[in-house]
C-alpha cells in the first residue's frame, strides 16, 4: 500500500507518526503573523486623503492605546484612521482569513483542486440574497423605513446573504444526500445545479433592478466599502470560532484526504465529519461574504499556494492560509481604496492570478 | 455636532420645524425684487435662527448647529443647487462628474467614478453634504457619514416643484433663503413662458432616447422626470417600463413616435439621425420618415435636476415645436 500510494496521501499520514517540526510551525506562524501585522500597518497608514498620513496613523493609533502620544492631527485624522481605515482593514483580515480556511476546507472535503469557499452553493445564494435584499426597498417601499436601513445595526441584505449562503448549501446538501451518504461527486454535482437555478434568479432579479445596479454589481464583485465596527462584531465571532474549530480539527481533515473509504476504515464517522466540517466552513464563508460580497480567488488561491510551499499537512496548512489569506486581502484592499475605490474583488483576480500561475510554472519546472 | 434626529423626537419637533421654516421664508412669495437676491439683504432682513432642524427628500430631519460654511457635495445637480443660491464658495468637496458652473473647477473631488470616497469627505471636513436620494448616493454610504457624525441632507428631486423645494430647502440650510427664493421665480418665470409658447398646438407622440445597447432600449420610465419634461415641452411621451426604464423594439415601433429625440447621441457620435433611419424596422416610424429625429445635443441640462432644468425644457420644447420658436 506505501508503495501504491500518492503523495499527498503519504504526506496525510506524516502527522500521525511524527508532524511538522516546532521549529518550523513557529517559523511560518510566526512569520505569517508578522505578515498579518505588516499588512494591517499599511492598511491604516495608507489612503487617498493627505489628512492622515502613514506617521499620524502611527500615532493615532499609539494615542488609542493609550500611550502617550502628543496630539498634532486634526480630529478629521483621527476619524479617518480609527472608524475608517481600521475597522476595514480588520474586516479584511477577518473575511480573507475565513474565506482562505474555509477553501483549505473544501479542497481537502471534496478532494477536488478547483474547490473554493462558494462552490456547493454559498456563493449563489448569498448572491441571491443580497441582491433580494438590496431591492426590497424597491419593490415594497412600505419595508424601506427601517427594514432597509439598519436591522440590529446592520443592513438587510448583509443578512439576507448570510442567510442565503447557510441555506443554499443545507439545500445542497439536503438533495445530495442518499441513504445516509453524500458522495462527494454528487455534492459538487448538485452545488453546481442549485447555483446555476439561483444564479438565473440573481441575475431577473437583477434585470429589473433599474438604479440599483450599481450598488448589486459593487456587491457582487466583492467590496469591503462599507465596513464599519458593527458590522465587524457580528461577523467576527462566526469567522473566528468557526475558524477555530475547524484549526482543531486538522487530524480528521488529513484523514479526508485519503477518500471516505479509507477515513471510515481509519476509524472516522465520515458522513458526520463531512457534514460538521462544511457547516462551520460555510459558517465562516457565510459570515464573510455577508460583510464584504462575494470576493473571489483568496478562498481558491490561497491554500494551494500555501499547499505548493508548505505540503498538504493541515496542522500547519490550516493556520498559515488563515494568516496568509488575511494579509493578502488587507493588502489588496489597500490597493482598491487608493485605485479610486474600485471592488477588491478586481484587485485579487487581476494581481493574484497571474502571480500563482507564475508561481505554479516554477514549481512545475522544479519538479520535472 | 449636528447630527440627524432619531424617529422618536420628530413628533415634537414638528411645531418647532413649521416655526422656524416659517421664520426663514421670506413674507410673501412672489414679490422678491432683484434687489433683494444679494446674500447681505437675506442675511440682515431674514436671518436664519441655528442650530437649525430641516426635513430632506429621504424625510429624515437634519439638524445644522450653525450657517454651514463648508458643503461637500455628492451629485452634480446638488452642486449647481448650492451655487444657485449663492454658496458655491462654500463648496469643499464635489464630483469628478461635476462641470458647472466653472468655478468649481478647482474643488476636490470626492466622488470618484461613482464610488464615493468617504475618506476624502471626512477629510475635507464638511459642516453639510448633500447627498443623492434613489440610490445614486448608496444607502449604505449614507449611513456610513450618518454614523461618522457627518450632517447629511440627501436631496432626490422627482419633480420640477421638488427642485423648487430643495432649492429653496438648500437656500434655508446655506441662510440664503432670499436668493433661493429669486431663483426659484426666475425658473417659474422661464418654464411658464416656454409652457405659454407651446400651449395650444398638437401634442406629437415623442420618443427620447436615453441609451441603446445591445438591442435593449432605453427611454423615459413611465411617470418619470424625463416623462413629465417632455409634456411639460409639449409632447406625448412614449415611455417604458417604471424600473428597468427599457422599452421592447415591436412596442415602440407599434407606438410610432412622430419625434424621435436622441439623448445618448450627446456622448456618442455614432448615433445619428441616418443611423437611427438604418436600424431594422425603423424606417416606418413617423418621426424617420418625417424627418424628426432631433440629436439632443443639451442632454446633459435635460436630465440633470437642477436650476438648468428650464435650459433643458427650451432645448425640447424648441426639437418637438419649432415652429412656436421662431426667434
Amino acid at each position: 500500500m506505501r508503495a501504491t500510494a500518492t503523495a499527498p496521501t503519504t504526506a496525510a499520514l506524516r502527522p500521525l507518526v511524527g508532524g511538522p517540526s516546532v521549529t518550523r510551525t513557529a517559523g511560518v506562524l510566526g512569520g505569517g503573523a508578522l505578515l498579518v501585522l505588516a499588512a494591517l500597518v499599511v492598511a491604516v497608514g495608507l489612503g487617498t486623503s493627505e489628512l492622515a498620513g502613514p506617521w499620524d496613523a502611527a500615532a493615532i493609533l499609539a494615542h488609542r492605546m493609550g500611550l502617550p502620544v502628543p496630539v498634532t492631527w486634526s480630529p478629521g485624522a483621527e476619524q479617518i484612521v480609527w472608524e475608517l481605515r481600521l475597522p476595514r482593514a480588520v474586516t479584511a483580515l477577518v473575511v480573507g482569513g475565513g474565506l482562505a480556511t474555509a477553501g483549505v476546507v473544501f479542497q481537502a472535503l471534496l478532494r477536488n483542486p478547483l474547490a473554493d469557499p462558494y462552490v456547493i452553493g454559498t456563493a449563489a445564494g448569498a448572491s441571491l440574497g443580497a441582491v433580494a435584499g438590496l431591492m426590497i426597498p424597491t419593490l415594497v417601499p412600505a419595508l424601506a423605513v427601517g427594514v432597509g436601513t439598519a436591522w440590529l445595526g446592520i443592513g438587510l441584505a448583509q443578512v439576507m446573504a448570510f442567510v442565503g449562503g447557510l441555506g443554499s448549501v443545507l439545500l445542497v446538501y439536503a438533495v445530495a444526500r442518499s441513504g445516509g451518504r453524500v458522495p462527494v461527486v454528487t455534492l459538487l454535482l448538485v452545488g453546481y445545479a442549485i447555483s446555476s437555478v439561483l444564479a438565473a434568479a440573481t441575475a431577473l432579479l437583477m434585470f429589473f433592478s433599474g438604479n440599483r445596479l450599481g450598488a448589486i454589481f459593487g456587491w457582487l464583485m466583492g467590496s469591503l466599502g462599507g465596513a464599519s465596527w458593527s458590522d465587524l462584531a457580528l461577523a467576527t465571532p462566526l469567522v473566528v470560532v468557526a475558524g477555530a474549530v475547524l484549526l482543531l480539527r486538522w487530524r480528521r481533515l488529513n484523514l479526508l484526504l485519503l477518500g471516505d473509504g479509507p477515513a471510515a476504515n481509519l476509524g472516522l464517522d465520515v458522513e458526520r465529519e463531512k457534514l460538521l466540517l462544511t457547516g462551520l466552513a460555510t459558517l465562516a464563508t457565510s459570515a464573510a461574504v455577508a460583510v464584504a460580497g462575494t470576493i473571489g480567488f483568496v478562498g481558491l488561491v490561497v491554500p494551494h499556494l500555501l499547499r505548493l510551499a508548505l505540503g498538504p499537512d493541515h496542522r500547519l496548512l490550516l493556520p498559515a492560509s488563515a494568516l496568509g489569506g488575511a494579509a493578502l486581502l488587507a493588502l489588496a484592499d489597500t490597493g482598491a481604496r487608493l485605485a479610486g475605490g474600485v471592488p477588491v474583488g478586481i484587485v485579487t483576480a487581476l494581481l493574484g492570478a497571474p502571480f500563482f500561475l507564475v508561481l505554479l510554472r516554477r514549481t512545475r519546472a522544479i519538479g520535472r | 455636532m449636528a447630527s440627524r434626529v432619531p424617529r422618536v423626537p420628530r413628533v415634537f419637533l414638528a411645531p418647532l420645524v413649521a416655526a422656524l421654516l416659517a421664520a426663514c421664508q421670506p413674507a410673501a412669495t412672489g414679490t422678491a425684487t432683484p434687489a433683494s437676491t444679494t446674500s447681505s439683504a437675506s442675511s440682515s432682513a431674514l436671518a436664519a435662527v441655528y442650530p437649525l432642524t430641516l426635513t430632506d427628500d429621504a424625510g429624515n430631519e437634519v439638524t445644522l448647529a450653525a450657517d454651514p460654511q463648508r458643503i461637500v457635495s455628492l451629485a452634480p445637480s446638488n452642486t449647481e443647487i448650492v451655487c444657485a443660491v449663492g454658496a458655491c464658495d462654500e463648496l469643499v468637496g464635489v464630483t469628478d462628474f461635476d462641470d458647472y458652473p466653472p468655478q468649481i473647477a478647482d474643488v476636490e473631488d470626492v466622488v470618484v467614478g461613482a464610488q464615493v470616497d468617504v475618506e476624502k469627505v471626512v477629510a475635507a471636513e464638511p459642516d453639510l453634504v448633500l447627498a443623492a436620494g434613489n440610490g445614486l448616493t448608496p444607502d449604505d454610504v449614507i449611513a456610513q457619514m450618518d454614523d461618522l457624525g457627518l450632517t447629511v441632507m440627501v436631496l432626490y428631486p422627482e419633480t420640477i416643484d421638488e427642485i423648487y423645494a430643495d432649492i429653496q430647502l438648500v437656500g434655508a440650510a446655506v441662510d440664503e433663503s432670499a436668493a433661493a427664493t429669486a431663483e426659484v421665480e426666475r425658473m417659474r418665470g422661464e418654464i411658464a413662458a416656454i409652457g405659454g409658447a407651446v400651449a395650444g398646438a398638437d401634442a406629437p407622440r415623442v420618443f427620447y432616447e436615453v441609451s441603446i445597447f445591445e438591442g435593449q432600449i432605453y427611454t423615459a420610465g413611465a411617470d418619470s422626470f424625463l416623462a413629465s419634461m417632455i409634456a411639460l415641452a409639449g409632447g406625448d411621451p412614449i415611455t417604458g417600463d417604471a424600473v428597468t426604464t427599457s422599452i421592447g423594439q415591436e412596442e415602440l415601433v407599434a407606438a410610432d413616435p412622430q419625434v424621435i429625440l436622441l439623448g445618448d447621441a450627446a456622448y456618442d457620435p455614432s448615433i445619428t439621425p441616418a443611423s437611427v433611419a438604418a436600424r431594422p424596422g425603423w424606417a416606418e416610424v413617423a418621426a424617420v420618415a418625417d424627418e424628426r429625429v432631433v440629436v439632443m445635443a443639451e442632454d446633459l441640462v435635460i436630465t440633470r435636476p437642477g436650476p438648468r432644468i428650464t435650459e433643458g425644457l427650451a432645448a425640447l420644447a424648441r426639437a418637438i415645436h419649432p415652429e412656436a420658436f421662431t426667434d
